[in-house]
């Protein structure tokens, strides 16, 4: 990334803003993320926005997750897999 | 139930690798005298006690994408079965010590896109809680700075079920993506090779996908009344 500007980090707010996704998702280079850490220090308005940001995930996080799947579908699963195994096995020493 | 097996079993022969990447799916060898037993020499048994160790406890994760997936509990169970029977017959494929995780996710993600897409997009099955085309527009017009502190503050106040709602409204790519990244916190490499799209793509997704997001969750919050008219809203 080659964003200059004259905002602290040396990094235009703009910038900053439009980056700020993928400085959360932790995917900046080295020299990116530590300019964007610098300006956030001293941006008040861009360090509320991170957080609102940073908010948002958090909630999407915990409501949209979590589902627990009902015991039977444990057991299907196993049952399952356990007919494939006789299954497979019964091929293969029939493949002999 | 004989024909299912057959059809089952004829599944596992057909099954084909996974192209290399990040999710590996190159057979490991151990060095000769190494003394492990190699994914060459493990019986149907063993490579069935191993996976349920290891790929099982998912079940629940893979569940949850699944419910995301098909908006319901009867179909994300067959999705979720039918993902661990692929990933099983494919198991053998799979190298030890790499991403099970992202591997399982994108078998589930493959099998949702084969089996299950076609049939939801029929008139009865979808439409009414698709994302208004006005909504779009206008989420990516959003020249804003998205949320403000009052907005997100109201968000806080939702019921689970809304934020649910919101994600569910997006357009499936952009709701799989998001949902990945910030549910189920994998990296962009990851997604990409999930969803079978180069990196751009996710990254691109994820931008519309979680602006779209915040301006839905910002009406619904509206709606509720839950932020006082002329707070937050256009500029």
């Amino acid at each position: 990334m080659s964003m200059m500007g004259f905002g602290p980090g040396n990094i235009d707010c703009d910038d900053v803003l439009g980056e700020l996704f993928v400085y959360l998702d932790d995917e900046t280079d080295d020299a990116t993320r530590s300019r964007i850490r610098q300006h956030l220090e001293a941006c008040a308005p861009c360090f509320r926005q991170y957080g609102l940001e940073q908010d948002v995930r958090a909630l999407v996080a915990r409501c949209c997750g979590g589902d627990v799947a009902p015991a039977s579908l444990h057991t299907r699963v196993r049952v399952r897999l356990t007919e494939l195994t006789v299954e497979t096995t019964h091929l293969e020493y029939r493949a002999d | 139930m004989t024909t299912q097996l057959a059809r089952e079993s004829a599944v596992i022969r057909a099954i084909r690798p996974l192209p290399s990447g990040a999710i590996s799916s190159k057979p490991e060898f151990a060095s000769a005298g190494g003394g492990r037993i190699t994914v060459a020499e493990e019986t149907v048994e063993q490579r069935r006690a191993r996976f349920e160790r290891d790929a099982l406890p998912y079940l629940d994760q893979l569940y949850a994408a699944g419910m995301r997936m098909t908006r319901n509990p009867s179909d994300a169970q067959d999705l979720v079965q039918e993902t661990y029977v692929k990933a099983f017959a494919a198991f053998h494929q799979f190298t030890e010590g790499t991403n099970l995780k992202a591997w399982l996710y994108r078998i589930l993600t493959n099998t949702f896109i084969n089996n299950y897409r076609k049939k939801q997009r029929q008139p009865l099955e979808s439409g009414n809680e698709d994302v208004e085309d006005w909504q779009l527009a206008r989420a990516e017009s959003h020249t804003s700075r998205g949320l403000r502190s009052a907005e997100m503050e109201a968000l806080d106040h939702l019921p689970d079920s809304d934020v649910k709602d919101a994600l569910q409204a997006l357009p499936e790519d952009f709701r799989l993506a998001v949902y990945l990244a910030d549910v189920e916190g994998f990296a962009y490499k990851e997604i990409a090779e999930i969803m079978g799209t180069p990196i751009g793509t996710v990254m691109s997704r994820l931008h519309r996908g979680r602006k779209q997001l915040q301006v839905l969750l910002g009406d619904y919050a509206r709606e509720r009344g839950l932020i006082p008219a002329g707070v937050g809203g256009e500029a």
